[in-house]
């Protein structure tokens, strides 16, 4: 059955972000980070323009910590920032306003939360070579405010009314709504971003322990793959509620760190239950995006 | 070194429950006349409770010597204003650091005293134990917990288990500051496994959760906490659980014991258990 929205009735507002230059602390300039097992460790991390990791790839394998495919925007201003975070919705369209790639359009994919709170957007790679750290994107937001009206329980959260359309959701004949994901991630796997806002930023799967990742099924997770979250409620920060259910998509890559992994952004969720998730393949945002 | 702080609030002042409905609620920084360790962690009309005094020192790099050096069980002397020469117990460390004093030297801090901890503790270790660390134990809480060598692991009482799937905000953080809330929404999983009886200044376990260098699952690890403030409104956030000892291996073994409280090991006051 399909499933009515308001989406009709959404406004459609402009977010500025700059290409965010990746940054490190400052004297004594330190670099390091340690693993789960403390060791120290120096690898490409959130920002800038990564032209070689994309929607669609491994999660895993990389050299990096928690990488963002594609280009990650942020505006220096903290509310702004704010503002530009919490209105972007993935599957939102981005178009670049200035310097060597200005006319380009992308597509929000993901969004990663404190110590970032980046925007992260697809762009095709040769549009990633013209571009310059500090160019301005401008995305079109729409999405915050969308709502099921015959599914009262979910929350949607930076899910762009195109999205939702192409995730192909129905009602069931138990009133629930069934969504496609390609895993479910158990509540003992859920790290950093717990306790947090879920209106913006990123809930990651944590992956020190490899081989609770094969039990969980997790181990062929893609950037872009659209996951449940099991017996979290989101609706106001992520927290553990037995019997709720959350739908997210893979915005960023492994981590080595203990409690981080691929981040997750939040797109539905329900404390009462109200979600099926439906394990299917190929869920994910390039094929869903056409990215 | 910290001075007794003042509690902030960013207008409008609301906190959102797990309902979205926002409720103004005192509780953290400030001196908190009527919550002790020995209290009780949850039932508070209050947010994030934090027992006794909170202090901080404002220029950024002295907070971090002052919550990465200090140690739960370090002595504290107030060394300005009325309560001058007053001395007290750290028993937390939160966005704050959280000292025990008598109620007559609360009577008379002021939002702004100095209070000088004597820091000791850090780099101490178990010689026969080097897998086991040991984040913020003071030599004295360690004295103080009754520890069974059982020859190649070590037993520690605990009041009550929490299971990992629980553990929430704080896992962002490394381990060496402040704590991880444990996630009390689900209300009826807090009734079900006693864990709404817990009080401030509780030892726990959590099983399955390496805390070495991040907070984090492994299936084996083992690491006790302790309760440092009461409970909270806010989704994915409960009472804060401060680790103090950690190990990757199940080297750490642990008995239900109801007195395992740093109110009775640290002499703070005697509990009836």
């Amino acid at each position: 059955m399909s499933v009515r929205t308001n989406a009709d009735r959404l406004v459609s507002v402009s977010v500025m972000g700059n290409i965010a230059s990746p940054g490190f602390s400052g004297l004594p300039a330190i670099p390091y980070s340690l693993t789960s097992d403390g060791e120290p460790f120096l690898l490409p991390t959130y920002g800038g323009i990564v032209y070689n990791v994309s929607v669609g790839d491994s999660v895993y394998g990389w050299l990096a910590d928690c990488i963002h495919p594609g280009v990650s925007i942020s505006l220096k201003d903290d509310v702004g920032n704010r503002g530009l975070n919490i209105f972007s919705c993935v599957g939102n369209v981005a178009v670049v306003m200035s310097g060597g790639a200005a006319g380009a359009r992308g597509v929000v994919t993901g969004k990663s939360g404190r110590f970032s709170e980046h925007v992260i957007i697809h762009f095709s790679v040769a549009d990633r070579e013209k571009m310059a750290i500090g160019d301005k994107i401008v995305v079109r937001s729409k999405g915050v405010g969308l709502d099921l009206p015959d599914h009262p329980d979910i929350a949607l959260k930076s899910c762009s009314p195109e999205l939702l359309d192409a995730l192909e959701v129905s009602s069931t004949s138990e009133g629930k709504l069934s969504v496609p994901v390609v895993a479910v991630v158990p509540a003992h796997l859920l790290g950093a971003g717990a306790g947090l806002t879920s209106e913006g930023g990123s809930l990651h799967i944590q992956t020190a322990d490899r081989q609770a990742i094969k039990d969980a099924k997790l181990e062929n997770l893609r950037l872009g793959d659209v996951v449940a979250l099991a017996d979290y409620d989101s609706r106001f920060n992520h927290g553990y509620l037995g019997g709720a259910v959350g739908i997210g998509v893979v915005g960023q890559g492994d981590s080595p760190r203990a409690g981080y992994g691929p981040g997750v952004t939040l797109l539905m969720t329900s404390h009462k239950g109200g979600i099926t998730p439906l394990l299917s393949d190929d869920v994910n945002l390039k094929p869903l995006l056409n990215l | 070194m910290g001075a007794v702080s003042q509690p902030t609030l960013r207008y409008p002042g609301y906190t959102l429950d797990q309902d979205g409905v926002g409720r103004v609620l005192p509780g953290m920084a400030g001196v908190v006349y009527n919550a002790r360790v020995g209290d009780p962690a949850f039932g508070w009309a209050g947010d994030h409770v934090e027992p006794g005094t909170s202090i901080h020192n404002g220029d950024p790099a002295a907070e971090f010597a002052l919550h990465y050096l200090t140690c739960i069980g370090n002595t504290a002397t107030v060394t300005s204003g009325l309560a001058k020469g007053a001395q007290g117990i750290v028993t937390g460390e939160h966005a704050r650091l959280l000292i025990d004093f008598p109620a007559e030297a609360n009577d008379l801090l002021c939002v702004g005293d100095n209070i000088q901890i004597k820091a000791h503790g850090r780099g101490l270790a178990f010689t026969d134990y080097p897998q086991i660390h040991l984040k913020k134990c003071s030599p004295a809480l360690i004295d103080a917990i009754p520890f069974e060598d059982l020859g190649g692991k070590l037993r520690i009482p605990v009041t009550m288990e929490l299971p990992i799937r629980i553990m929430g905000s704080g896992a962002e953080l490394n381990p060496e500051y402040v704590d991880q809330d444990l996630m009390s929404g689900d209300r009826l999983l807090m009734v079900d496994l006693g864990i709404d009886r817990m009080r401030l200044g509780d030892l726990v376990v959590i099983n399955h959760a390496d805390h070495r260098y991040g907070r984090g699952y492994r299936a084996g690890a083992v690491t006790i906490g302790l309760c440092i403030h009461g409970d909270s409104i806010m989704t994915g956030h409960g009472p804060g659980i401060l680790t103090i000892i950690t190990c990757a291996e199940p080297l750490i073994e642990w008995v239900i014991d109801p007195a395992a409280n740093i109110a009775n090991y640290l002499k703070i006051r005697s509990l009836a258990s």
